[in-house]
């Protein structure tokens, strides 16, 4: 029975304990991403939101006290980060990183043919890669000479999040999370990148998206809402819960 | 014999030794005053220089053979073997020797070599010079003097062929005057492995009256060396120095500079740049002193190193010493690992930490490779850092790339603008 739960699940969260630091932030948190869907979770600052993200990928601030990450049937907690990745797990930062000399097609280029020699593909060559890369540049409306800049260096807030996207779609991965990836953009970049995501969409990619505004969820039409407060799942609905949040705010939903 | 031996002699015993005549008395007796440098010593502390005082070494007659015309001027264990016509090469012994040098071995290299290389490009000149070792557990010294005419100016990029001098040590450096409103634009780049030969460079730059030095080392590898410098600025003088260094293995690698400010609104900018692996010490121990007339002087200096193990060991000494008021000066120095932040972004896309670190660490080491001028000369660079670092080439498959053709953007110069390997 269990079997075949999996087939239509991507990600399996169980009781996950989290903690940063010394302080515990996931406090047994729960959560069902299913093969296809959009899962967006709403929650206040400072629940966990961030954290859940970050545990998913392996970043070094998170410690896994408890609990389960299973990704297409396997456990990945003692993953590495890499590893998580290459499986095809993708988080857009809520903060990217700036890094100063690495140019942005070489860093690239380079995740996309790490990627391809994992799943046993021939890399792409320069010229083809770079062609793929200004088509994306191109449909997500951002500066060219953003191909050749150093990776977010000097990038504007907006830029940033458009080349998480860029990132997204070059290296097609299967399990997309998206950490605020709407805020500080303007409406021309929200519409651009909600496109991109909206492209991915496949019948078998999940997504998994962060955020505080129902503006992107106009774009993306999540299938589940979830609210996440103090470390835990506390109330999970369809698209018609935004509404709701939006007039009630999270005082309303109190334990699961 | 070795080096060594020389503590306990007379500065005419030394002459004797060399086969040196007497006018190079006065030298041979700042050697006997200072001593030979030892780990006690102030600007060797850092350094591994007993070992190589200690090697058994031969001694070189050095031969003055006919020039023949190349491109590259071509020194060869110390004698000039090839050179482009339109540089006039001088054998003298009678140049301006720097009797207030820091560095012993500075005089010591002076003794040593039979004459001085004197070179004297005519006019604007970019030249190439290739050092060619060939000589195993053999004493090779020479110097060469560079005299920069005024408003002129003249590029020079060295490098060191793939020499075979295994267990020899090298003396070597220049003595430069650079004239008035002259620019020297000097490039340096060496990449030197344990089982190779040791080498002090020892120079002196003298920069005159709104003159410039742009001085741009590059030290790869995993043998021990030192480069030492005491640079003397004229009024409105400017140096700008910037050292890369990547040691690796037991090496002790390096920079020892004065920079001495002597007239009024004299500039000078260095900047160090270390990753350091293995069990490797890197040394930047520079002092820069602002004299009483040197009003208005600017003076900066920086050293930033990353350790990429926790074996390797910085040892960073910037100083300053300062007799006056009117002047804009700043030091600093880091040392630390690579950002973990960085790290796990790029390892986070599925780039292994290998590879990320790699990233990383040639992104440091871009800042400076890329700040010279000249494509050509970056490419060099970066090939010699690359196989320094990597083993091998990072930039070979651009080059081999195949499918460029039906490709939109189908020139390899266009793909290497894109990829950062030209800026
Ligand atoms: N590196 C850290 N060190 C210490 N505390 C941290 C660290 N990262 C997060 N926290 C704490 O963990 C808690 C949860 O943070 P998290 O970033 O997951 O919240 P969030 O739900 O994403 O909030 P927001 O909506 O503001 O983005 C907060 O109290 C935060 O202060
Ligand atoms: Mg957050």
């Amino acid at each position: 029975m269990s079997e075949k739960r999996n087939i239509s699940r991507m990600m399996d969260i169980r009781e996950l304990k989290v903690k940063i630091g010394d302080k515990t932030i996931l406090k047994g948190l729960t959560l069902e991403l299913e093969k296809g869907k959009v899962h967006a979770i709403m929650g206040p600052n400072g629940s966990g939101k961030s954290t859940l993200s970050k545990a998913i990928v392996g970043h070094y601030d998170t410690e896994v006290l408890d609990g389960e990450i299973i990704y297409r049937g396997e456990n990945i907690v003692d993953k590495e980060p890499e590893e998580r990745a290459l499986d095809g797990i993708f988080l857009s930062f809520q903060h990217p990183v700036e890094v100063a000399g690495v140019n942005n097609a070489y860093f690239l280029r380079s995740a996309v043919n790490a990627k391809r020699r994992h799943e046993g593909k021939d890399e792409l060559n320069a010229a083809v890669f770079l062609r793929e890369m200004k088509k994306y540049v191109e449909e997500l409306g951002m500066q060219p000479d953003m191909i050749s800049r150093s990776l977010n260096e000097g990038f504007s807030g907006g830029e940033k999040k458009r080349n998480e996207i860029l990132q997204m779609q070059m290296l097609s991965p299967d399990m997309i999370i998206l950490d605020e990836i709407d805020s500080g953009l303007d409406i021309d970049a929200l519409r651009a990148v909600s496109e991109g995501i909206n492209s991915m969409k496949n019948g078998d990619r999940s997504f998994l998206v962060i955020t505080h505004y129902s503006r992107i969820l106009d774009y993306i039409k999540p299938d589940y809402i979830h609210v996440l407060k103090d470390g835990k799942i506390v109330h999970t609905g369809g698209p018609e819960l935004v509404a709701q949040l939006e007039e009630e705010g999270y005082e309303s939903l109190g334990e699961a | 014999m070795k080096l060594s031996e020389l503590r306990q002699s007379t500065a005419s015993e030394i002459l004797d030794l060399f086969g040196a005549d007497e006018s190079k008395i006065s030298l041979a007796e700042e050697l006997v005053k200072k001593g030979l440098p030892s780990k006690k010593s102030e600007e060797y502390r850092y350094a591994d220089i007993e070992s190589a005082l200690s090697l058994e070494l031969e001694f070189l007659k050095q031969s003055m053979d006919d020039i023949e015309p190349c491109d590259k001027l071509i020194i060869t264990d110390g004698v000039v073997t090839h050179a482009p016509e339109s540089v006039s090469v001088r054998y003298t012994s009678a140049i301006d020797r720097d009797m207030k040098h820091f560095d012993p071995l500075y005089y010591l290299g002076h003794i040593a070599s039979e004459f001085v290389l004197a070179l004297e490009p005519r006019g604007d000149e970019s030249l190439k010079i290739v050092h060619r070792l060939t000589k195993i557990k053999t004493l090779i010294a020479y110097r060469v003097a560079l005299f920069i005419a005024p408003n002129t100016q003249v590029n020079i990029y060295e490098s060191f062929d793939d020499c075979s001098a295994d267990g020899s040590l090298v003396l070597c450096g220049y003595d430069a005057f650079v004239d008035r409103d002259a620019t020297l634009k000097l490039i340096k780049n060496q990449t030197l492995d344990s089982q190779n030969y040791r080498m002090i460079a020892s120079h002196r730059f003298k920069i005159e009256k709104s003159a410039t030095i742009d001085l741009a080392t590059f030290d790869f590898g995993s043998a021990s060396s030192l480069q030492t410098m005491k640079v003397e600025l004229g009024e409105r003088a400017h140096l700008e120095a910037s050292h890369l260094l990547y040691a690796s293995g037991s090496a002790k690698r390096g920079t020892v500079s004065k920079i001495l400010h002597i007239g009024e609104h004299s500039t000078s900018n260095q900047q160090a740049k270390s990753i350091l692996a293995d069990k490797a010490r890197g040394i930047f121990d520079a002092l820069i002193k602002v004299e009483h007339s040197a009003k208005y002087t600017k003076a900066h200096q920086g050293s930033k190193a990353i350790l990429l193990e926790m074996g390797p060991y910085m040892a960073s000494k910037p100083q300053l010493e300062i007799y006056i008021d009117e002047l804009e000066a700043s030091h600093g120095s880091t040392t630390g690992q690579l950002d973990s932040k960085q790290l796990f972004y790029l390892r986070s896309r599925g780039i292994s930490e290998v590879e990320a670190k790699k990233m990383l660490i040639q992104a440091f080491a871009n800042e400076l490779i890329d700040k010279v001028a000249g494509r050509s000369i970056q490419e060099q660079l970066h090939i010699s850092f690359d196989k320094a670092f990597y083993g091998e080439a990072r930039m070979e498959c651009i080059d081999t790339c195949d499918g460029c053709e039906d490709a939109l953007v189908g020139d390899t110069e266009e793909i290497n603008r894109l990829f950062g390997f030209s800026q």
